[in-house]
């Protein structure tokens, strides 16, 4: 894994009374054990990837408490592992990115959500929204509305967030159905502290193993019982959840004097709201707000009561809910509709549609909103003015620059090896042509970007192969799937390989095979390699492949450019029909070098020879065109100012980043670019022996080396500027 | 119910790229505000920036303690707010110009801390030309925008402290004043995580320094430290020449142009350099010291550039030549970080094929070759031998340094024939177009900045120098008139894109003036010389 929590975990085991600091994720999994949960489970993914790392490095205090924890194979694999609270009174928690890994669950959520659990079933999604998400766009909240799971949304605080951690547990076990809680990445990612309880062992749990299974037809999802159940879940379980969360007052009111406004809101997005309206003058740092605030702690299902409770009497009031359809506003205004309430109910309008409700716009729409329903009491001119005041540092900023600071879009690791393979597709194409790209999910999905922009289509996980099936038969040259191993084991190996065989279809499959689902934070798959070892990885993607039949399969170091063009060009060539696979194998570069650097700075340590490798581009052969980089675009191969006083384009350069994963040797020669690139081994407590050759080779040599450069004049050294002296001064 | 809306958070937002360490320095302004029992929130935006974008993070500190706050809990935003900002760290320049544009910078309330060096975005660095942004626009709006700005190199701060970027920016924020927390209580917080302390502490001395306005930066210019070189005989003789023939102004130019020529082969050489260069400065002594654009030597001097790079081609010897040269290997050792008492072994990757054997045949010959290989590419490219040559071993090097002495043959060369005849056909051209018009003629010089590069890049430069002369400059030179602005124009579509299809639009669309050109925008924003800037940290 990318990151150890094993120091953090220790926080785990702190007890009634004591002060927690650290991050939500890891206040989620001291909540799970305070309790009392007797299996985990989950799939990474940002943000909630740390969570299933966090989960892994309390592996010892999770055993104390006889805590199953399960790496699962996908999402659908953590949903069903819920199955084991249907039947028994055992809580269970499983975590996932959503709505990408909630898709990949839903066939296990809707039976789940259908046959109801007797023991708490709590899912934390990692709500994958707004900037630093990397997937779609969508809402949790649909889910929750066509499963009838619950979804909770606590204020972003360790406090909140732990208590209803817990709450979720008892509102599952006391409504029989399993909860969502949801945090965006912000909240997964917070600091904060909050005072610790015991942790509580499971009632039944490893340490104490169920003896019986309980047999109740009513608990599978097979008709007549689902008709029953379908009944159950609106006349038992939703007035179950309404009451408990009435009773135990889960979702908040902030009293305010302005009695003729109010706003509703997530209460994700509580502290935003609360600060939004200091900045208008209505509220302060610590939580007093004069406008009256309803915070949903859960936002599915609603408590009509409390809202029509809240509204009544009001003028207007303003519902903050991110992203859309706007589920929340639209059953606000049937609500008070329906109890002839006639608050007017704003919301999508002063705020926007789609996007993240960052602080920029949450404070600028209630500003707008302030604005416009003018309340009484309050200053709508100090609405307006801040409004104006951010627009304007923004348009002066603008006018300054001049031009749009360029992006600076994610892109593969210095050394990644998984970039070769672009490379060399795209010098592939130079002779075989351009054909239609199939990609996946991973860090692989970077091809689409600059400067390789390869890639047609991304459809979802391990569907890379899948999702090539339609297009292949009507493409006039064999079409390139692109999968990683991460994506293979997900489900790639069913999906795309096992179908792809079955119905003999003819196309080309490159396997990315870096031992790790490595966009995630390098998290261990079936294959992962021991010690960097391939051949000691616990199962061999090679012998799955075969053994389902895969005739024409070829593995090819992913830095051997040359090596790789050649294969490709044959397997799109090759007059053998089926389904061709490359594996393209070399490891992850950040799990490679964390180990190659330990290993390095232990011999030294012990005075032993150590080499490190680097490349480098000679300034004066350079011409600047960049067609390297433009095949690469690795990080470290940037550029410089031209040394040379007569040119004026940069020119390429490597920096000291670099891994010497040899990629630009190995394209500036598949490619022919330019002999600029050196290779430098540098060698550290070279042997007395290495050192004579040394000096004998350089001695030898000496004499007949080139001359220096002729020159006219000296080159006059830079001129230190005079301004910089004067304004010390 | 009294809104007291002047008791704020210290809001403080790090924006850095992933792999700088940005979360490190994060955890160290929370644990300073955790041991001075002040409550504080962090968090991050990494996504999938974690690997190489842009990554934020925010953290919020109330400047009361708990005991001050009693039983009032302080409710903390996740998102920084623009105009909302008291402390803007940005690692790089072009981040500090992204703050700007989000609206973190005020004149109201914000310190800015950030560093002047360049990483360049992927834009900037596949242009084929020059794309790279202009970093004084963002350090001038720096200023004009902060409250108060401490700009300088960070990263080299950095090394030069032997530190890390994140122990120099502390020692900045100590500096700031902006929380209850003493620079010794910080010192304190390095001391005892335990980690690199000596290290650490250097760089949290120097940001301290650096930001309380005691230490000023100075850089010297980009370009600085070349400085070998080796006046011969000869060339004192090219050196009053040029002193005596060409005014002041250009004697820069002109002075290392000569001497490139010399070096690329000899003395005849370079003397045919200053007879061709003659014939331009005629024309700028033409014009007179009265008329329009007089007594400038603008031509001269862009001409005496782009000729001296053309005369100069990058053939093999010529490669093996520059690759060969003791300072060469010095200036190998300083780029990859070697210490004195370590080994350095060099490889050279080098993959002569059918266009490097023709450059060395003679004209005839070297001619049928190339013709061969131009009219089939694919089968070319397959006859180019791939050579790893290590320079530090007598074998590797006695052979390079062979390729490198091969340059005494060079004039009988098919290479060296083809590229006079470019060059003349050339000089011919700018000759022309100064006839018409100055501005026409410069830029018609500056298209030799088209052909660089080494085997198929040439060949596309080669080719798109061709493609401007033949359908622009030769029917406008015909007709008289002058056309620098579409020139321009067409040379920078030239550069926009590989694959030739800006240019082809570009030239599409003089003939066809109506039609709209869809893809020349490609803004060549020229020099970004940030790093060459120089910051004082006083206010």
């Amino acid at each position: 894994m990318e990151r150890s929590f094993a120091k953090e975990v220790q926080s785990l085991r702190k007890g009634d009374g004591e002060l927690f600091e650290g991050e939500g994720i890891l206040a989620v999994t001291k909540a799970a054990l305070q309790a009392g949960v007797s299996y985990v489970g989950g799939y990474q993914g940002s943000p909630v990837s740390h969570l299933v790392d966090v989960l892994s490095d309390a592996k010892d205090i999770m055993d104390e408490y006889g805590v199953h924890l399960e790496i699962c194979a996908n999402e659908a694999g953590a949903a069903a592992m819920l199955g084991a609270s249907i039947q028994y009174p055992i809580r269970g928690l499983v975590t996932w990115k959503s709505t990408v890994g909630t898709n990949v669950a839903s066939d296990a959520l809707s039976n789940l959500g259908s046959v109801g659990v007797k023991g708490g079933a709590v899912i934390v999604l990692g709500e994958d929204y707004g900037e630093g998400a990397s997937i779609i766009q969508e809402r949790s909240h649909a889910f929750a509305m066509k499963s009838t799971l619950w979804l909770v949304d606590p204020r972003p605080n360790l406090t909140t967030i732990v208590k209803m951690v817990e709450k979720s547990f008892e509102l599952s076990e006391v409504s029989n159905q399993p909860v969502m809680l949801m945090l965006r990445i912000l909240a997964c990612h917070v600091q904060g502290r909050f005072t610790a309880k015991d942790n509580k062992h499971g009632e039944w749990s490893g340490n104490h193993k169920i003896k019986d299974p309980t047999y109740d037809l009513m608990k599978i999802a097979l008709p007549p019982g689902t008709y029953d159940q379908e009944k159950h879940k609106w006349e038992r379980r939703l007035p179950a959840a309404i009451d408990f969360i009435r009773k135990e007052k889960l979702n908040e009111v902030f009293a305010g004097d302005l009695d003729e406004v109010g706003i509703i809101c997530q209460g994700g997005l509580y502290n935003t709201v609360l600060r939004s309206l200091d900045h208008v003058g209505l509220a302060d740092l610590y939580g007093n707000s004069r406008v009256p605030i309803y915070c949903l702690n859960v936002t599915y299902p609603l408590v009509d009561d409390e809202i029509t409770a809240f509204c009544a009497g009001k003028k207007h009031i303003l519902v903050v809910e991110e992203g859309h359809p706007a589920y929340i506003e639209n059953d606000v205004n049937v609500i008070l509709r329906k109890a002839d309430i006639q608050t007017k109910v704003h919301g999508k309008g002063p705020l926007p549609m789609a996007g993240q409700y960052t602080s920029d716009v949450v404070q600028t729409g209630i500003a707008k909103w302030i604005e416009e329903v003018k309340p009484t009491g309050a200053d709508a001119d100090t609405a307006h003015a801040r409004v104006e005041y951010i627009g304007g540092l923004k348009t002066k900023a603008v006018g300054h620059l001049g031009n749009p600071v360029p992006g600076r879009p994610p892109t593969f690791c210095t050394g990644c090896p998984e970039r070769p393979v672009f490379s060399a597709i795209k010098l592939m194409e130079k002779d075989v042509g351009k054909t239609h790209i199939s990609c996946d999910i991973g860090c692989h999905t970077f091809s689409t970007l600059p400067p390789f922009n390869l890639g047609q289509t991304v459809l979802g996980y391990g569907l890379g192969l899948a999702s090539s099936t339609g297009i292949a038969p009507n493409f006039d040259k064999r079409v390139i799937s692109i999968m990683g191993d991460g994506g293979f084991w997900h489900n790639g190996l069913s999906t795309g390989v096992s179908s792809s065989l079955f119905n003999n279809n003819d196309s080309v499959l490159v396997i990315m095979k870096n031992g790790y689902t490595s966009a995630t934070g390098w998290q261990w798959v079936p294959s992962t390699p021991k010690d960097g070892n391939f051949e000691e990885s616990q199962m061999s993607m090679e012998d799955t492949l075969r053994g389902m039949g895969v005739k024409w399969m070829r593995k090819v170091r992913t830095y051997s450019v040359s090596k790789m063009v050649k294969t490709l060009a044959e397997a799109m060539t090759t007059a053998e029909k089926g389904l061709k696979v490359i594996i393209a194998e070399s490891e992850c570069m950040l799990a490679k070098q964390r180990r190659v650097k330990a290993d390095r700075a232990a011999k030294l340590k012990a005075g032993k020879r150590a080499t490190r490798e680097r490349f480098g581009i000679d300034d004066d052969t350079c011409t600047g065109d960049h067609s390297c980089i433009r095949l690469s675009g690795c990080p470290s191969l940037t550029i410089k100012p031209n040394p040379d006083p007569l040119r004026t384009d940069p020119i390429a350069h490597v920096n000291t980043g670099c891994v010497g994963c040899g990629l630009c040797g190995e394209v500036a020669h598949a490619a022919i670019l330019c002999p600029s690139f050196y290779k430098a081994e540098i060698i550290y407590n070279a042997g007395a022996f290495e050192r004579l050759v040394a000096r004998v080779r350089k001695a030898v040599i000496r004499p007949f080396m080139t001359r220096e450069a002729i020159r006219l004049v000296e080159y006059q050294p830079g001129v230190i500027e005079e301004e910089a002296a004067a304004r010390a001064a | 119910m009294a809104a007291n809306q002047h008791e704020r958070p210290v809001s403080i937002v790090i924006a850095a790229m992933g792999g700088e360490g940005g979360g490190v320095l994060t955890t160290w302004l929370v644990s300073a505000a955790r041991k001075a029992n002040l409550p504080v929130q962090a968090t991050s935006v990494p996504g999938v920036a974690q690997r190489t974008g842009a990554t934020t993070y925010y953290v919020e500190i109330v400047p009361k303690t708990y005991e001050e706050l009693g039983d009032r809990e302080p409710v903390m935003d996740l998102y920084p707010g623009p105009g909302d900002i008291d402390l803007m760290i940005s690692t790089e320049l072009l981040e500090t110009g992204r703050a700007l544009e989000k609206g973190f910078i005020s004149p109201v309330r914000t310190t800015l801390i950030g560093s002047t060096h360049r990483v360049y975005t992927l834009a900037e660095k596949m242009a084929m030309g020059d794309a790279r942004y202009d970093g004084d626009k963002i350090l001038e709006a720096a200023r004009q925008m902060a409250k108060r700005a401490i700009l300088f190199d960070i990263e080299r701060a950095a090394r030069d402290t032997g530190s890390i970027m994140n122990a120099v920016i502390l020692g900045a924020i100590a500096a700031s004043d902006l929380m209850p927390i003493s620079a010794e209580d910080f010192e304190q917080g390095i001391k005892d995580e335990g980690k690199a302390v000596e290290s650490n502490l250097a760089g949290f001395r120097a940001g301290l320094a650096y930001a309380r306005g005691e230490i000023v930066e100075m850089h010297p210019k980009p370009g600085a430290g070349r400085s070998t070189f080796r006046p011969e005989k000869s060339t004192e003789e090219f050196k009053a020449r040029i002193e005596r023939d060409y005014p002041a102004t250009v004697h820069p130019v002109v002075m290392e142009g000569c001497g490139r020529v010399f070096d690329f082969q000899d003395a005849k050489y370079a003397r045919l350099y200053l007879d061709r260069l003659d014939t331009i400065r005629a024309i700028d002594e033409g014009r007179g010291a009265d008329g329009p654009a007089g007594g400038d030597f603008k031509l001269t001097n862009e001409v005496g550039r782009h000729l001296a790079l053309r005369m100069t081609f990058e053939d093999i010897m010529r490669v093996a030549q520059l690759k060969t040269r003791a300072s060469r290997f010095e200036r190998v050792r300083g780029e990859v970080e070697a210490k004195p008492d370590q080994l350095v072994r060099v490889t050279e990757h080098f993959k002569p094929g059918p266009y490097e054997l023709a450059s060395v045949l003679p004209r005839g010959l070297g001619r049928r070759v190339a013709g061969w290989a131009d009219k089939n590419p694919s089968k070319a490219r397959k006859w180019h031998f791939g050579m790893h040559i290590r320079t530090d071993t007598v074998w590797g090097y006695t052979r390079v340094r062979m390729m490198a002495g091969m340059r005494k043959l060079r004039r009988i060369g098919y290479r060296y024939a083809e590229e006079q005849d470019l060059i003349e056909e050339w000089l011919d051209l700018v000759r022309d177009a100064a006839g018409i018009d100055r501005d026409f003629a410069l830029e018609v010089a500056e298209c030799a900045r088209l052909i660089k590069g080494y085997s198929d890049t040439h060949k596309r430069g080669v080719g798109n120098y061709r493609k401007i002369v033949d359908s622009l400059i030769r029917p406008a030179i015909a007709a008289g008139k002058p056309v620098p602005a579409e020139v321009a124009k067409v040379r920078t579509a030239a550069l926009a894109d590989p694959e030739g299809e800006s240019l082809s639009q570009a030239l599409a669309s003089l003939a066809e003036p109506d039609k709209p050109v869809s893809k020349s925008g490609a803004s060549t924003q020229t020099k970004g010389e940030a790093a060459g800037d120089i910051t004082a940290a006083a206010e």
